[in-house]
């Protein structure tokens, strides 16, 4: 006796879940959306201390940052030129300890400038250090 | 049938409120630079958003407290684990960030700037 078996492809699902389905969809995706990996620059900086300034050794290459300049021990350079022209300083140091790069920025100096050049100095094979200057409260009598 | 639908949705609900104290309801700005890596995992962000606010994980804090309240988030965590993403707006000024910097620093965090790629923007 032949048994005719049934098929089951060919069932509709009920058109009531439809609703739950979008919204778990959606809900699939906003998760899927919110894990995205975040990519980034890792930046190794030397522990805060204290430095007086004159005890800062004078071959030290120092870039001094302003709101849309760069200055290279002093002397202006151009955002184009500063890449090969830091790469070049510190090609020139063998030693690790002399590929500190003292970092001093203007209180206005946006933060993409700040990264653009920070970015260029690690991509050299500088260490980039920041010089900071401390608040000092004065009392006037 | 509907059994499995709870317990996925539980699933997700339970998700989203593990992720709650997470910072993607803040608005910032990425800066743009070049040879970028994967971040990984982190347990500490700090945010430096568009009205110059600066959070960490989400939460509001001046920067006086940043560094204690960053060496306790990360613990006794071994190098390698000690991870900080540091999402900064592209605008925000020097006097802002550089003592957020400074305060990573000192906490001992291993720092990463959270910026976006130059190739992927000038694609767009």
């Amino acid at each position: 006796m032949a048994i005719r078996r049934k098929s089951r492809l060919l069932i509709e699902p009920p058109a009531s879940a439809t609703g739950d389905i979008a919204f778990n969809l959606i809900v699939f995706f906003l998760v899927c959306a919110s894990v995205q990996p975040d990519s980034g620059r890792k930046q190794t900086i030397p522990k805060a201390e204290q430095t007086e300034q004159k005890d800062q050794q004078t071959d030290t290459i120092s870039v001094e940052l302003t709101r849309q300049a760069v200055f290279l021990n002093g002397d202006p350079v151009t955002p184009k030129d500063f890449g090969p022209r830091i790469k070049a300083k510190l090609d020139a140091r063998s030693n690790p300890a002399e590929k500190v790069v003292v970092v001093k920025s203007k209180p206005d100096t946006p933060y993409n400038h700040w990264i653009a050049v920070t970015s260029q100095i690690e991509d050299a094979g500088g260490i980039v250090t920041l010089q900071l200057e401390e608040e000092q409260t004065v009392t006037v009598p | 049938m509907a059994m499995g639908d709870i317990a996925f949705n539980l699933l997700i609900f339970f998700v989203i409120l593990a992720r709650a104290q997470d910072d993607s309801h803040l608005q910032w700005t990425p800066a743009k630079a070049q040879n970028l890596e994967q971040a990984g995992h982190s347990l500490v962000s700090v945010v430096v958003d568009t009205e110059n606010k600066l959070y960490l994980n989400g939460q509001e804090i001046g920067v006086g407290q940043l560094a204690s309240a960053i060496e306790d988030q990360l613990g006794d965590a071994p190098s390698g684990e000690r991870t900080v993403l540091l999402k900064v707006h592209q605008e925000a000024v020097a006097l802002r960030f550089e003592p957020v910097i400074e305060a990573v620093s000192e906490a001992g965090g291993d720092l990463v700037h959270i910026v976006e790629d130059v190739k992927k923007t000038s694609k767009k």
